[in-house]
């Protein structure tokens, strides 16, 4: 649904950098291997926090 | 077993650090790794009193969420099992960020502003009161202030003779920090962690350096890394004294 506010194996905080790292990668055009490392999300578990979110708020919401 | 540690601090910032420790046993070190994650209290949000939530979520899944949003923690102010109110109130078309959360106590406020609680549509809202405790992470994991914190061995590099001049050379990977021939220590992402980077076309001999550690410490904005190791060590201490009251009649 939500971005999960910390990385499921170590901990770190991630959910902050989430609309940073869409913003960049996926609406924009940057590298997103390089916005992580810019955002400091540098182990490959909270890496995958990111890679592999899909927001479903859009998709739930008109069933509210 | 001497009472002297030695420390040398290699990189250091607010939330992680690495650092090398010397006359420490295995047990020891993983003794301090230990206090690091489950002995140093942080506040986190425990019970949440929803008034209003239309949101997408259920109140449990926002009540997981509220729990893991780090809140800065100054541990000299206060107790373990103490209470701090913080509450919030949002309406839709909006989301709601940890930064929205306000506080009653201005020591203790999210560590983090960005991190988004729960995405609102038009008509939604959400708004609750909650209570930050201040607990160990013994107790529950949201709790912990360290986070990734990790130890390994430190190891030393001697350099040998040239390797033949058609040889390959295998890559030598490492990570954290290395000591080199000439005691000095260095971290491995400055060659790419790889030590053939560093010493190409020489034989290469990989040692552990005894009763030597490279801590690798980050928190999760609750306090610095400083304060995180110092009450670590600390907690350690109290311990043993404990332990030698309670044997010595």
């Amino acid at each position: 649904m939500m971005i999960p506010v910390r990385c499921f194996t170590c901990g770190t905080v991630i959910g902050e950098h989430y609309e940073a790292f869409e913003e960049r990668a996926s609406d924009g055009d940057e590298d997103p291997a390089e916005v992580l490392d810019d955002l400091g999300i540098t182990r490959h578990c909270c890496r995958r926090m990111m890679v592999s979110h899909t927001d479903l708020v859009d998709v739930v919401a008109p069933y509210q | 077993m001497s009472g002297q540690f030695d420390v040398q601090i290699i990189e250091r910032d607010d939330r992680q650090a690495r650092f090398v420790v010397r006359g420490l046993t295995p047990a020891l070190a993983n003794g301090f790794r230990r206090a690091m994650v489950a002995d140093v209290p942080t506040f986190a949000i425990d019970s949440v009193r929803f008034t209003e939530n239309s949101s997408v979520m259920f109140d449990e899944m926002i009540g997981l969420r509220l729990g893991l949003v780090p809140l800065t923690t100054p541990l000299n102010d206060f107790e373990i099992g103490d209470t701090v109110t913080v509450a919030l109130d949002v309406e839709g078309p909006a989301t709601a960020y940890s930064g929205d959360i306000e506080s009653s106590d201005e020591l203790v406020q999210p560590a983090d502003d960005n991190i988004p609680i729960v995405e609102l549509k038009e008509g939604h809202s959400l708004k609750f009161e909650a209570d930050a405790v201040l607990d160990t992470g013994k107790d529950h994991a949201k709790q912990q202030g360290g986070v990734a914190v990790g130890f390994r061995h430190l190891q030393s590099v001697t350099v040998g003779d040239d390797i033949g001049e058609f040889d390959e050379q295998e890559p030598e990977i490492l990570r954290g920090a290395i000591e080199t021939d000439e005691g000095e220590v260095i971290l491995t992402k400055e060659f790419d962690h790889d030590l053939t980077n560093r010493y190409p076309g020489t034989e290469l001999t990989v040692e552990d350096v005894p009763g030597a550690y490279v801590f690798h410490v980050e928190t999760d904005g609750s306090f610095d890394v400083e304060e995180l190791v110092l009450r670590a060590a600390e907690s350690l201490g109290d311990r043993a004294d404990e332990l030698h009251d309670a044997v010595t009649v």
